[in-house]
């Protein structure tokens, strides 16, 4: 026996875990909101998670107090063995099953001026005990029948008997028709040391139960168990096989068994006789065995009287031993945090291939109208106009002065178009185009998401409820707005000549024949959805700034036919150096008009999106993965070692 | 059912089982329209869920309907060590099902206890791995019952690991050998009747709750709370858990079964509270009032059905009529554009209008000076040559009554109606608008079609277009052309242009006449001479010219505001319907199969208080949740 248990010093080891803990708290807690996004299984729920934040985080840094908690079925008399614990009367018991809502909890004397209750049960909204009717459904706390608050009623032991650091907590049920009584349950599991099984004849072998006490038996909690309402002696005999059921179904190994006679007049009373069963627990039957170190179940299960002897036992060998089995749960490589990172990344693996299906199969093939040639001609014209010889021009304006004369008088008869009326029918022409690109993409869209889940979870927003009126509404206002030359472009077509010019010595006389020749264009841009560092964006698109590279554009003008023309003999050298700048010249222009449907796409239709499929996707490289990893390496390593 | 050598304790009275068989054929006619109107389910997702929904319930209530006198099976459910198979003793009367506290699930196999004479081919005794045991008792003489294994000692979902090494794991799994709620789950669908059973420890329990809720709607239950002599009476309790998962609960029954069935086995009379509930149940669920249970039953599942398949509707309804109102909204826009182009087109072929105008002038105008003189004009402008040719354009070839050129074939197509202001881009924009629409109201393929028409269809739907707006223009065309002609129909105005044109040539004639005749003859004055004819015909001509000008501008005055209102009707010529059939059809689909539902649903619920029976002890799922 310890009998100075009280005065011992708290274990030094738990010292030595905080930093582990809380580093991994922290990296945990840092990946859960995008582990959330990326449609990894609800970290709340698992094992580990419970463990780590019920259990280690909170109880690993403040003086070590020791958890033990009363845990049942409905109706199974879990307030009633708790007031049997405690002493006195903290727990209403009443004849209807499921009406303990909140946990109770009797701390000893002092404890709250030492640690705030809040802390020690982060999963709770922790009040002050008033009455016995605190933690009942339609006590104090009728305003609150709302299931999403979790209470927890706490009292300080004022009699002063309570051990020093024993904390015992009463809980409601794990089986009944409201699940929030379960999950309070299982917060209250979690942080426990000592868990008291209180079972029955009836629920022994219970789906719900065996499951809620199989955790507890994984975290290597210490298991005492209470079968109440026993026909003693009558049932004697039988609880041995009902207790290799439960053992053999959770995997429990308890500690102490004990029978609580069924006596109605007794429970009316409060006052109830626990039978020890010593011959069943743990210790009890593995005393012919030897290698085994039982000493601390044996320690337990020699005690006559549960209630006071729970205030004997070796506190820090049970502590360790549960922080230990809440460590293990958390390190286990099959569904500790290892798995969950696990997960974690395989999700982000499953948004990368939505990215790369996106970058693949999301891009249209927009074919622009013929454009008007003479768009572009007119601007190099104008960047050669000073540039020209007196006689050249002389000539030149005389032709044109004829030519714009011609022009008229053929609009006029109705035999030529006017270039107003052209460039109108080519502006409905490109808006056409481009709204079948528009069209198009949203339907490759469509397909994406009916294929992937994970791009469904993210675009079935857009599709489904997006306003695609306001889409194309968005489309035709930035399609009218853009001039049909632009001031970007006049400058792209600048620079490029420019920069032509001053490459090539003879570049005015090779441009004066190119112009004579003509070039034929035939634009077709590929607009997709590029992301940062994809392919060069064209020019124009870049001077024209603003319109991230999110998406991007592939140029592929056609300029064909002027060597053609103009027969490839005479032309061949001057064509050589002359092509590639047309080309140049052309696409910039075309990759401008189709820019109008990027910029919807992006601004309009997708949103943040792409943004957020980057973020997925990139999540398993976050810093935080590889820490944890390596957090989780050294931690296992240090509990095998 | 071969119990005729047990005394009825119903005699059945005819006028009873007439009632019962109207009753029935109103029943009949529900469950025959709840049939057609699954099978019109649309290839809508709801739809199709609900239809597969229904072959389950179609065999019940088809069940229900043909085995109207058979005998009910009633289970007996509820949590392990709730006293099942105690219960089922003290009815039987004798110990046939295993029972006790031995061990934790003691029920495994179900147990049907029935007479010896009741027919049980019927019954799939070997898919529930049951055992059929025979009893003499009177209390079940007239109904089947099955002791049926627990819902709540299965581990829910055996796969997940529970944690720990792997050798602590496979220590601490589940043995694999509980299938209980599995078998349980093939029993309880052959039974009519529910006998639920629970304990001051079990009444509250989850998983129970689970098992009843789903298989309860339709089965009318006997709710009965055991272990009186050790446990506190929480039927107050219970009854308010079991109305809050929606149960009506009349009466709750209390009763000792281990008490029951000790006394039956000694023979001695059994206790009031016992006796209550072998009373009730010869009461509620034996002859006469078997095909009562069995009706109501069946009317309660069709209600259940009914109410689910509102549920799959419920949120869906607003987004079919946005998606029937989105079409019409679609349908105005591609009309607007159609109207503006063909008004530009018809205004800007003036030369069209004047040649079509010009011939109805002359082929309606005969029998004068000046007809002719206008037949000779369009004789000679017949040789003249062209300026322009309008056989190219659909719409000038419309006007000079020629018959609109057949379809290109695939894509090309849409080149034959660009004229109409309707090309793919925008036909596609709608179509790409809609089918938003439509997945907001879980309308799919091959509902719906796509964005851009495949081939064949475009050279469908295009086809039908031009047909449909060839026809329309050149029957509006006609008409306005008519409507022209019609001015200058009344013999006043054709009289005045004759009396115009003729006195023009009369005074010439006359002149001519005067100076041979009169001047020439008479006086010796000189002849005028071929001059003074050639002069006067130059001037009738240019006289019928001007005429013929007049003629024209009286028919052509307002030719615009005709144009305007001629365009105005163009959205009752349906033209652009075609384009965007598939999702004005599904549209209406849809809300036709939703709106059947709340026909149904209507009279489902006139049936039902048609057929309200008195209170009596057994309980029922409400339809409406709570």
């Amino acid at each position: 026996m310890h009998l100075e248990v009280a005065t011992e010093k708290p274990p030094v080891l738990f010292t030595a875990w905080v930093n582990a803990v809380q580093e991994l708290c922290a990296l945990v807690n840092a990946l859960a909101p995008l582990g959330e996004s990326l449609g990894v299984p609800d970290l709340r729920k698992t094992d580990w998670h419970g463990q780590l934040f019920d259990k280690l985080a909170p109880q690993v840094s403040p003086e070590a107090v020791l958890v033990v908690a009363v845990c049942g079925g409905t109706n199974t008399g879990k307030s009633l063995i708790t007031n049997a614990l405690v002493g006195s009367p903290i727990s209403r018991s009443v004849p209807e099953a499921a009406r303990t809502r909140y946990p109770v909890a009797s701390l000893p004397k002092g404890l709250v001026a030492r640690i705030d209750p809040a802390k020690l049960f982060p999963g709770f909204v922790t009040a002050k005990w008033q009455s016995q009717e605190d933690a009942i459904d339609g006590g104090v706390q009728k305003s609150d029948q709302n299931d999403s608050v979790h209470r927890l009623v706490w009292r300080e032991d004022v009699s002063g008997q309570q051990s020093p650091r024993l904390v015992l907590l009463d809980t409601p049920d794990i089986d009944g028709t409201l699940q929030a009584n379960w999950h309070r349950a299982e917060l209250v599991r979690n942080a426990c040391d000592v868990i008291v099984a209180v079972l029955t004849q009836q629920k022994y072998n219970d789906a719900t139960v065996r499951e809620f006490f199989r955790a507890a038996a994984t975290a290597q909690k210490t298991t005492i168990i209470v079968f109440n309402m026993v026909d003693w002696p009558v049932q004697r005999d039988r609880i041995t096989g009902w207790l290799a059921t439960f053992c053999a179904q959770t995997g429990i190994a308890p500690a102490a068994v004990y029978a609580v006679p069924f006596d109605a007049a007794a429970a009316a009373a409060g006052s109830i006789t626990f039978y020890a069963l010593p011959e069943l627990s743990v210790a009890g039957q593995l005393s012919n065995r030897n290698g085994l170190d039982r000493s601390l179940d044996k320690q337990i299960d020699e005690s006559q009287d549960l209630a006071s002897r729970l205030a004997n036992v070796d506190f820090n060998r049970i502590k360790l031993r549960a922080m230990k089995g809440a460590f293990q749960v958390v390190l286990n490589p099959h569904t500790g945090v290892g798995a969950w990172l696990d997960a974690f990344e395989t999700s982000a693996s499953q948004w990368q291939e939505v990215k790369r299906l996106l970058a693949v199969e999301a891009r249209v093939r927009v074919e622009l109208p013929t454009a008007p040639r003479e768009l572009v001609w007119q601007e190099i014209w104008q960047w050669l106009e000073p540039r020209r010889s007196g006689f050249d021009l002389t000539v030149s304006k005389a032709y044109r002065f004829a030519g714009k004369g011609l022009r008229i008088v053929a609009g006029k008869t109705g035999l030529i178009r006017s270039d107003a009326k052209r460039r109108e029918d080519f502006s409905a022409l490109e808006l056409a185009a481009l709204k079948r690109g528009l069209a198009d993409f949203v339907e490759r869209l469509e397909d994406i998401s009916r294929s992937n889940r994970h791009a469904a979870s993210l675009l079935d927003g857009v599709l489904v409820d997006g306003n695609r009126t306001a889409w194309y509404l968005d489309l035709e206002c930035r399609h009218a707005a853009l001039p049909i030359v632009s001031e970007d472009y006049r400058q792209f077509v600048r620079s490029e000549l420019d920069r032509f010019s001053s490459q090539n010595p003879d570049a005015l006389r090779w441009i004066l024949t190119g112009l004579n020749v003509g070039a034929v264009a035939r634009p077709a841009i590929t607009v997709a959805l590029g992301w940062a560092g994809a392919a060069a964006v064209p020019a124009a698109a870049v001077t024209a700034g603003g319109l991230s590279s999110l998406v991007h554009h592939v140029g592929d003008v056609v300029v064909g036919g002027a060597a053609t023309l103009a027969g490839e003999g005479a032309l061949g050298l001057t064509i050589v150096g002359l092509k590639p700048l047309i080309e140049t010249l052309f696409a910039g222009w075309s990759s401008e008009r189709s820019r109008v449907l990027a910029e919807t796409l992006h601004n309009v239709v997708l949103g943040n999106r792409l943004d957020e499929i980057e973020r997925l996707a990139s999540a398993a490289a976050r810093p935080e993965v590889a820490q944890a990893r390596r957090l989780i390496f050294e931690c296992s390593r240090e509990f095998s070692g | 059912m071969k119990n005729n050598d047990h005394p009825d304790p119903h005699p059945l009275d005819l006028a009873s089982i007439v009632d019962n068989q109207a009753d029935f054929s109103k029943f009949n006619e529900l469950v025959e329209s709840l049939k057609h109107w699954i099978h019109s389910a649309p290839q809508w997702p709801p739809a199709q869920h609900i239809a597969g929904q229904w072959e389950q319930v179609e065999l019940r209530l088809d069940r229900a309907r043909l085995e109207l006198s058979r005998v009910l099976v009633v289970g007996v459910i509820g949590g392990t060590g709730t006293g099942k198979s105690t219960l089922v003793n003290a009815l039987a009367g004798c110990n046939i099902s295993p029972a006790g506290d031995v061990a934790r699930p003691t029920t495994i196999h179900p147990v049907i206890v029935v007479a010896r004479d009741v027919d049980l081919s019927w019954l799939p005794v070997d898919a529930m791995q049951a055992r059929v045991v025979h009893s003499d008792s009177a209390a079940i003489a007239n109904i089947v019952l099955i002791d049926c294994p627990d819902p709540d000692t299965q581990a829910d979902c055996v796969d997940q690991p529970a944690g720990g090494s792997p050798a602590d794991r496979s220590q601490a799994q589940p043995t694999d050998s509980n299938h209980n709620r599995d078998l349980l789950e093939k029993v309880l669908p052959v039974c009519d009747v529910l006998l639920l059973v629970a304990t001051a420890q079990k009444y509250r329990s989850w998983i129970v709750a689970r098992e009843v809720a789903m298989f309860a709607p339709g089965r009318p239950l006997l709710f009965v709370q055991t272990h009186a002599s050790r446990d506190p009476d929480i039927r107050e309790d219970w009854r308010r858990e079991l109305q809050s998962q929606g149960f009506v609960v009349p009466h709750i029954f209390r009763v000792d079964a281990l008490q029951a069935a000790q006394r039956a086995a000694a023979l001695l009379e059994p206790e009031p509270e016992f006796k209550e509930l072998v009373t009730a149940i010869d009461a509620e669920l034996v002859g006469r009032a078997a095909r009562r249970v069995r009706r109501t039953g069946a009317l309660d599942l069709a209600g259940w059905f009914l109410l689910q398949s509102r549920g799959q509707f419920a949120e869906l309804g607003d987004a079919v009529a946005q998606l029937a109102a989105g079409v019409q909204v679609q349908r105005a826009r591609l009309e607007a554009l159609a109207a503006r182009a063909i008004e530009a087109k018809l205004r800007s072929s003036r030369s069209s209008w004047q040649g079509v105008l010009t011939e109805e002038v002359i082929d309606r105008w005969h029998g004068g000076l000046f007809p002719l003189f206008l037949h000779a004009l369009a004789a000679i402008g017949s040789f003249w040559p062209r300026m322009r040719s309008v056989g190219g354009s659909l719409i000038g070839r419309i006007l000079s009554g020629q018959a609109v050129a057949p379809v290109a074939t695939g894509h090309a197509a849409w080149a034959a109606i660009e004229e109409l202001g309707i090309n793919e881009a925008e036909v596609e924009q709608s179509r790409s608008i809609l089918i938003g629409q439509a997945a907001r109201a879980r309308i799919f393929e091959p509902l719906v079609g796509r964005a851009r028409l495949d081939a064949s269809s475009v050279q469908i739907t295009v086809g039908t277009l031009l047909e449909r707006s060839g026809a329309w223009l050149a029957t509006g065309i006609k008409r306005l052309v008519n409507e022209r002609r019609g001015r200058i129909d009344s013999a006043l105005v054709r009289g005045a242009f004759e009396v115009l044109f003729s006195g023009l040539v009369v005074a010439v004639l006359g002149r001519a006449a005067w100076n041979f005749f009169i001047g020439h003859l008479w006086f010796g004055r000189s002849l005028d001479g071929a001059g003074f004819l050639l002069e006067a015909f130059v001037w009738l001509i240019l006289w019928g010219l001007l005429l013929r000008w007049l003629v024209l501008v009286r028919v052509r005055t307002g030719l615009d505001r005709d144009i305007r209102t001629l365009v105005d009707r163009l959205p009752s010529a349906r033209l652009i319907d075609p384009l965007l059939s598939d999702f004005a059809e599904a549209a209406a689909a849809t809300s036709e199969f939703v709106k059947q539902r709340d026909s149904l649903d209507r009279d489902w619920t006139a049936l039902a208080k048609e057929l309200a029976e008195p209170s009596s002890e057994l309980g029922r799922l409400h339809r409406e949740p709570s």
